[in-house]
């Protein structure tokens, strides 16, 4: 009788670890759901958005949805790495979300065209109720999105680099004004570097060389060089490219007026805690600028010998899933999106410009200067990598290690062209 | 003495029907009582496991047989299909420098880190072994890095050695010698990571050898002393080969922990700079995590695997010992 209901006992507690374990316990960090009903088309979102400008999104979100009884966009914010693991597989089963962002870098979305992953969202252009004028995506979107022919993502956002300055520490090194050439930021950058005795106390100018928006492309293009070229094959052992990347790895060598090996962040962290006088940086920066309460100014990025200003585009892709069965109302939301009314919100919450490039005398819009200045870039903005689709292997494996070993003091000429034989082999270009 | 009953002598067994002696072979045999016994006794305990066993099965066992398999795909997760390749992720793991480089690194890292935390945690457990209030304190100031998460030590460490806010460059500096940017610096990079290892994992070594000691009879170190055995004597050729059992313990385990090595190193230096602290499994989170590589990821795991098993059979086989020792 004993062991018979320790028997019962034990399968008792085996049921109902069972069906613990069996039970859903998947809980989205932030859902923008209000409940499933048989009514609205709902529409399932992934999107990576989980810092400061999570709550726009999310505002945003609940804004379409209170305006269209029709369809319910049920937006699940997870961090970026997570997006990145989950969303291929799910896509490639079937069980993905209707539209998501698969990363902040857009040359991503190669891979999943490759793989037949995305639908095209060419009816997303033209001139009818729920479309957009193709002429109102900047140029360097319209370039990066279309893959043989077709658009395959909407901007979820778009930012281009400006020149942060101190503008203490400039007043302090006599410096009147931020430099507008190239030429004029290499001299200010070593007047603005103090050292006490072999320590360097204050650096001309912070510039991260991995895991970071791209700052050491902006040398390379203002020159005339590129990373790769229009036909798709690596630049890196052009002379102009060799030349740049030659002028500023002594600088920082050399003169120190940059800490070697800075992420991103870390020379983020340099420019707000005053030890840096200058960065290129997006407009996300104001927002950790600002509390940190440096005496900061923004300017263009200086022209270099090319004699136009260039600069990095930043843009994250909004994809359109290939078995999505709600392709129409997704259109309607890339389109309701990139509206005038909503790209002012996101402009005026975020910082960022708006995404399309016919709003410099929407009303109200100028009210940010910063927004003005940013926006004012976007012709001349271009994407780092933005057409390969290997884009992690090539930054942190082939581009990034090569701008290091300079900055270490290695032969850039012969670094630049191993770099070059490697990325053509990553490419698949002949070396 | 009671009698036998008829017809159950051995003898008798020629007279059993004819057909049960020819049916039975045929026949299934029904569980006898004892194994009826044995099932009504362990059931429960059965019960109880299942669920557990369910869990390891699902989520240890079947990830690994899985793992193997996708090491022989070319497999990523932006492919419905993974087209067979047999050892040909092994075969270009041959040819990978990155891979090497990653192998020597967590070579280097594992010959200097286990020996060094062995080492300094039998100087602790020798120093500390009297049951004194202050050996008590300082016994949990030691092991207080073993409990601590081991990213959050490297996010400290970072801030300890950075260039300009860094507290030890502050001391190097106040000594008049040179500031050091140690996490980008290609040559003390590896020993910089090295070194929190040994920090973080000292105190580890320091407890098991602890606790051998007390299990040292203090007849035999009498023994020694009376025949004139002086302390260093005493300690190598009494206290340390009766250590060897847990000297054992604490080398394989450390040797575990350093060959898989990542939390630390991709807090601190994420692998640089310039690939001078990459480690096997910085590696191949990177190959499989960001490059969405599966199949060669699950490869290197996989040797990873076998070069842990390889170096614990070592281990196993030079650290043997008869009972007689």
């Amino acid at each position: 009788m004993i062991r018979t209901k320790a028997v019962l006992a034990a399968a008792a507690v085996c049921a109902v670890a069972a069906v613990a374990a069996c039970s859903s316990s998947a809980a989205s960090p932030t859902s923008t759901d209000s409940g499933s009903g048989s009514g609205p088309v709902t529409l399932t979102y992934w999107s990576g958005f989980t810092g400061g400008d999570q709550a726009t999104y999310v505002a945003l979100v609940n804004m379409f949805n209170a305006t269209h009884k029709d369809i319910k966009v049920d937006m699940t914010v997870q961090p970026w790495d997570s997006i990145a693991q989950k969303l291929p597989e799910a896509m490639a089963s079937g069980a993905g979300p209707d539209i998501a962002t698969p990363d902040y870098n857009p040359g991503t979305i190669r891979q999943y065209i490759n793989n037949g992953l995305l639908a095209p969202i060419d009816q997303l252009l033209g001139s009818g109720a729920n479309q957009v004028p193709a002429s109102v995506l900047p140029p360097a979107v319209k370039q990066v999105f279309t893959v043989n022919g077709h658009l395959y993502a909407a901007p979820a956002n778009w930012a281009t680099l400006e020149l942060y300055y101190n503008k203490t520490l400039f007043a302090k090194a006599g410096i009147s004004s931020p430099p507008t050439t190239m030429t004029q930021l290499e001299s200010d950058a070593v007047k603005l570097t103090v050292k006490s005795g072999s320590n360097v106390t204050q650096y001309g100018m912070a510039i991260a060389d991995h895991d970071t928006i791209a700052m050491w492309p902006i040398f390379i293009w203002a020159n005339g060089g590129d990373i790769v070229n229009a036909k798709g094959c690596s630049a890196l052992d052009e002379p102009q490219t060799i030349q740049a990347v030659s002028t500023w790895a002594n600088l920082i060598n050399k003169d120190d007026i940059s800490q070697v090996g800075l992420a991103g962040q870390d020379a983020d962290n340099l420019f707000s805690a005053q030890k840096a006088a200058m960065e290129i940086n997006g407009p996300w920066a104001t927002g950790e600028y600002t509390p940190a309460h440096v005496n900061y100014g923004l300017a263009p990025v200086p022209t270099g010998a090319i004699g136009t200003p260039v600069t990095t585009a930043s843009t994250v892709p909004m994809v359109l899933n290939a078995k999505s069965t709600h392709k129409a109302q997704a259109l309607t939301f890339f389109a309701w999106w990139m509206s005038k009314p909503v790209q002012a919100y996101l402009a005026e919450h975020v910082g960022y410009p708006p995404s399309r490039n016919d709003m410099a005398d929407y009303p109200g819009l100028n009210s940010n200067p910063w927004v003005a200045g940013f926006s004012a870039q976007s012709p001349y903005a271009k994407f780092y990598l933005g057409t390969v689709a290997d884009f992690s292997n090539v930054d942190s494996n082939i581009f990034s290690p090569a701008i290091q070993a300079a900055e270490r003091g290695a032969n850039v000429a012969s670094t630049l062209q191993s770099a070059s034989a490697a990325l053509n082999s990553a490419l698949n270009c002949p070396s | 003495m009671p009698a036998k009953p008829a017809g159950l002598a051995p003898a008798d067994r020629g007279s059993e029907p004819d057909v049960v002696r020819a049916a039975a072979p045929e026949r299934k045999r029904a569980p006898t009582a004892a194994i009826r016994r044995h099932w009504r006794r362990w059931a429960p305990g059965y019960l109880f496991l299942l669920p557990s066993v369910a869990i390891l099965l699902v989520f240890v066992a079947y990830p690994i047989v899985e793992s193997l398999w996708m090491s022989l795909h070319n497999w990523s997760f932006f492919s419905s299909s993974h087209p067979f390749v047999g050892l040909g992720n092994y075969d270009t793991m041959l040819h990978d420098p990155r891979f090497w480089n990653a192998l020597r690194n967590t070579a280097i890292y594992t010959a200097v880190v286990v020996p060094g935390q062995l080492a300094i945690g039998l100087a602790l457990a020798v120093a500390l072994q009297r049951n004194t209030l202050i050996n008590k304190f300082f016994r949990s100031i030691y092991f207080f890095p073993v409990i601590s998460a081991l990213a959050t030590m490297g996010i400290v460490w970072k801030f300890l050695l950075d260039p300009d806010i860094g507290i030890i460059n502050h001391l190097l500096v106040s000594v008049g010698l040179p500031d050091i940017d140690f996490l980008q610096s290609t040559t003390w990079a590896l020993p910089a990571v090295m070194t929190v290892g040994i920090w973080k994992s000292a105190g580890f070594s320091m407890v098991i050898f602890l606790a051998a000691l007390q299990d040292i009879p203090q007849s035999i170190i009498e023994a020694a002393l009376i025949d004139g055995a002086g302390p260093w004597q005493r300690f190598r050729r009494v206290i340390l080969p009766l250590l060897r059992p847990s000297m054992l313990f604490a080398a394989v385990i450390a040797t575990i922990t350093s060959m898989q090595l990542f939390d630390q190193v991709y807090v601190m230096t994420s692998g640089g700079p310039l690939f001078h602290t990459d480690t096997l499994v910085t590696y191949l989170y990177e190959v499989g995590f960001q490059d969405f590589r599966s199949g060669y990821a699950a490869a290197i795991s996989w040797v990873l695997f076998l070069l842990i098993l390889a170096l614990s059979m070592l281990q196993l086989r030079l650290f043997r010992f008869k009972e007689i020792d």
